[in-house]
């Protein structure tokens, strides 16, 4: 490499600590100034046209990356291409509006009847996946994604489902009392400079209250969902199915049994795309078919593709693409240079697609890999220097750890292990 | 038997449409095992195109209709020389990604350009009945579009076995390295299987609204590709013949089958996506398609 970065850390020092330990707080400053800052009202105005970032919005963001996270572990770990995701999607999504409306049941509750539902239907589906290889995986999905809007609507399921109405689920998660959620939005209301941001200094109503705990709620089980995905990755299943991914015939002399593997990580995605379903109605409050159609499949790829394919963070900026550019396009009612009329259509489904074909010439690896060329200009990570065996005494054992690391930080971050 | 004979008729017309549009897909797949995934909406932006041109610009409908053909058919060639050509064909997933693309953009621009109310179609065959037993009738429209299916599977067999693009088509499709090998331009002959693709693929939307029941709107293709793609897969990807039999059979399936045995119309896309998931697991070459041999 020409330029030598700014900044070079080793792992396993101090201040490689220092600075993942930085990343994570910046993370979670971010989170707290989503879900405090502008709560409700919140918008950016450009060209007169009012951007809102709301938390609801964010949450059914949040909805979208559990199930591209799913996605990413069928299609883009295991090489199986599915364009069904949105199928348990709405399973997911059904299922807990059903436990929640009918039966009162808590929210976080019903996953335990979704992960093991969504499971074990991916399972079934995942069976034909083991001689429907490749394109005819992505036609038979496809199919199934389909289909799923005219399944809600039979009139056997209509006492469940509540048919073309969309089955209600209205119960609020209430912060519990202990939390000082009025205290800390006055507290950040009274900061000089940023203050105007946060609130208008008479606390939270109860509404708004309800929101960001949901939110927070949520980040708890994404970021949950996203630490089981990446020590499954980490681990001897997630190395079987990158094996099965690259070269499957390979893989299978190596001893990986295809079906097992193939099978199970579409179990996982789909469990993955059920719980997805449950934050989606638990933010909106109810399940509609319309909202689950072989689109809502294909924007999930969408998602997936424009994040990066294979990658965890891919996920969550997938997830925010889907959920934000076609929200933000229909509400862009007037820009320079663009006829009104290209604004008022489903211009969203239009930046999409041509988000995805560019992206797919100029940046195979998604955003994220643009990203991550970025940050390599100013970042490098050098794998921790091997103890020498002899020395350490202990061998092997102190050493895995290190190198295990070193081999997925390689595997998830190709493009900066490959040039430093 | 008088409705027994109409859900025949019924099961025909329905069944000559999916049978065009596998057609379509058909002659993309043999040359490349790629099933584009926009091809319905290639059709549908076809449908509208004709339309234009038959009610804004007065031309005869079926003038209409070959201009429309052609119309898209020099879209498409564009659209594969801009977007498909520059990837390895062996490679699907940006290939499938691209057609994602291309499903999501056209799909958004027809709801722009057309908006999304549903528009009459001129009849494309004359209305009434050219049969009639009791109650039970064979109308024009279910002859008429049976006949389009006959008329374009003569003329495609006759432009891929009597013509020179066509024996290379045929040579592109058998072995794309070894035709390379001796001097077919590859991509000018693939770029003519999409022409053809998108030229079919109008016509064959401008046969499905062409009745009064049916009227032209940008989501019109959206589940009649996944019909389409059952019936291309039950006849074998790679079969012109077999499209036209698998889409017959799916199509008759959808009106026999699915009534007779009780299940409500709107699982009839079920049905289709069963017959799709039995076919690929137990006979994945379809009933005429050339079976996969693998090397390893």
């Amino acid at each position: 490499m020409a330029t030598t970065p700014r900044f070079q850390f080793t792992q396993g020092t101090s201040s490689y600590k220092t600075y993942k330990l930085l990343g994570y707080a910046l993370l979670v400053l971010v989170l707290l100034i989503v879900a405090l800052a502008y709560n409700d009202t919140g918008s950016i105005t450009l060209f007169d046209n009012d951007y809102k970032i709301s938390v609801p919005r964010v949450t059914k963001a949040i909805s979208f990356m559990i199930a591209i996270l799913g996605l990413q572990v069928v299609a883009g770990f295991t090489g199986q291409l599915s364009l069904g995701q949105g199928f348990f999607f709405g399973t997911g999504a059904y299922i807990s509006a059903w436990l929640v409306g009918d039966h009162n049941w808590p929210w976080f509750a019903t996953l335990l009847v979704i992960v093991p539902a969504c499971f074990l239907i991916g399972l079934l589906f995942g069976l034909p996946a083991l001689r429907i290889r490749g394109l005819y995986l992505a036609l038979v999905t496809l199919g199934l994604a389909a289909v799923f809007p005219s399944l809600i609507l039979l009139d056997v399921l209509e006492p469940y489902t509540a048919g073309a109405a969309g089955k209600q689920a209205k119960s609020a998660l209430v912060p519990p009392g202990w939390l000082p959620l009025d205290g800390i939005i006055d507290g950040l209301h009274s900061l000089p400079l940023v203050g105007d941001f946060f609130g208008d200094g008479e606390g939270m109503s109860s509404k708004e209250e309800q929101r960001v705990w949901t939110f927070f709620l949520m980040v708890v089980l994404a970021v949950v969902c996203f630490k089981m995905v990446s020590n499954l990755i980490k681990s001897r299943p997630g190395r079987a199915i990158r094996a099965i991914r690259d070269n499957e015939t390979s893989a299978a002399v190596n001893g990986i049994s295809l079906s097992y593997y193939k099978t199970m990580s579409f179990g996982v995605a789909s469990a993955l795309g059920g719980v997805g379903g449950m934050v989606y109605v638990a933010e909106l409050g109810i399940a509609s078919s319309g909202d689950f159609t072989q689109l809502l499949s294909i924007l999930f790829i969408v998602g997936m593709v424009v994040g990066g394919v294979g990658t965890l963070s891919g996920a969550v900026i997938g997830g925010l693409v889907i959920a934000f550019v076609p929200d933000w396009a229909s509400s862009t009612q007037n820009f320079p240079g663009v006829p009104e009329r290209w604004l008022q259509g489903p211009t969203g489904g239009l930046i999409l697609g041509i988000l995805l074909i560019v992206l797919t010439f100029v940046l195979p690896g998604g955003i994220i890999a643009g990203v991550r060329q970025i940050k390599a200009k100013f970042v490098r990570v050098l794998p921790a220097r091997p103890e020498l065996l002899a020395t350490a005494g202990v061998g092997a054992s102190t050493m895995s750890p290190l190198t295990d690391e070193a081999v997925v930080d390689a595997i998830d971050d190709p493009t900066t292990s490959s040039e430093s | 038997m008088e409705l027994f004979l109409n859900r025949i008729s019924d099961g025909l017309s329905n069944g000559a449409t999916y049978a065009l549009i596998a057609m379509a897909l058909v002659m993309i797949f043999k040359a490349t095992t790629l099933i584009n995934f926009a091809q319905g909406e290639f059709a549908m932006f076809g449908g509208f195109i004709v339309l234009v041109l038959a009610t804004e610009r007065g031309l005869p409908m079926w003038i209409a209709v070959v201009v429309g053909m052609l119309i898209s058919a020099v879209l498409a060639a564009g659209i594969e020389r801009t977007l498909i050509r520059p990837f390895d064909p062996a490679d699907h997933l940006p290939l499938v990604i691209i057609t994602l693309g291309l499903f999501l953009a056209i799909n958004a621009i027809a709801g722009i350009v057309w908006r999304f109310d549903p528009r009459a179609f001129p009849e494309l065959f004359p209305s009434g009945n050219a049969l009639q037993w009791k109650t039970a009738t064979l109308s024009w429209y279910t002859v008429g579009t049976v006949l389009t299916v006959l008329v374009v599977a003569g003329a495609l067999t006759l432009l891929l076995n009597k013509t020179k693009v066509g024996l290379a088509f045929r040579a592109v499709s058998s072995n794309l390295e070894s035709s390379e090998l001796v001097g077919i331009k590859v991509g000018p002959t693939l770029q003519f299987g999409w022409a053809i693709a998108a030229a079919v693929g109008t016509l064959a939307v401008c046969v499905f609204v062409g009745t009064p029941i049916r009227q032209l709107e940008p989501n019109v293709m959206v589940t009649g590709l996944i019909f389409a793609v059952s019936a291309a897969a039950l006849g074998g990807l790679d079969s012109l013949g077999g499209a036209i039999i698998g889409g017959l059979a799916i199509g008759l399936v959808q009106s026999i089958v699915v009534p007779y045995a009780g299940i409500p119309s709107e699982l009839s896309l079920l049905a289709a996506v069963v017959v799709l998931m039995l076919v690929l697991v137990f006979k994945p070459s379809g009933l005429f398609g050339t079976p996969a041999v693998e090397r390893v």
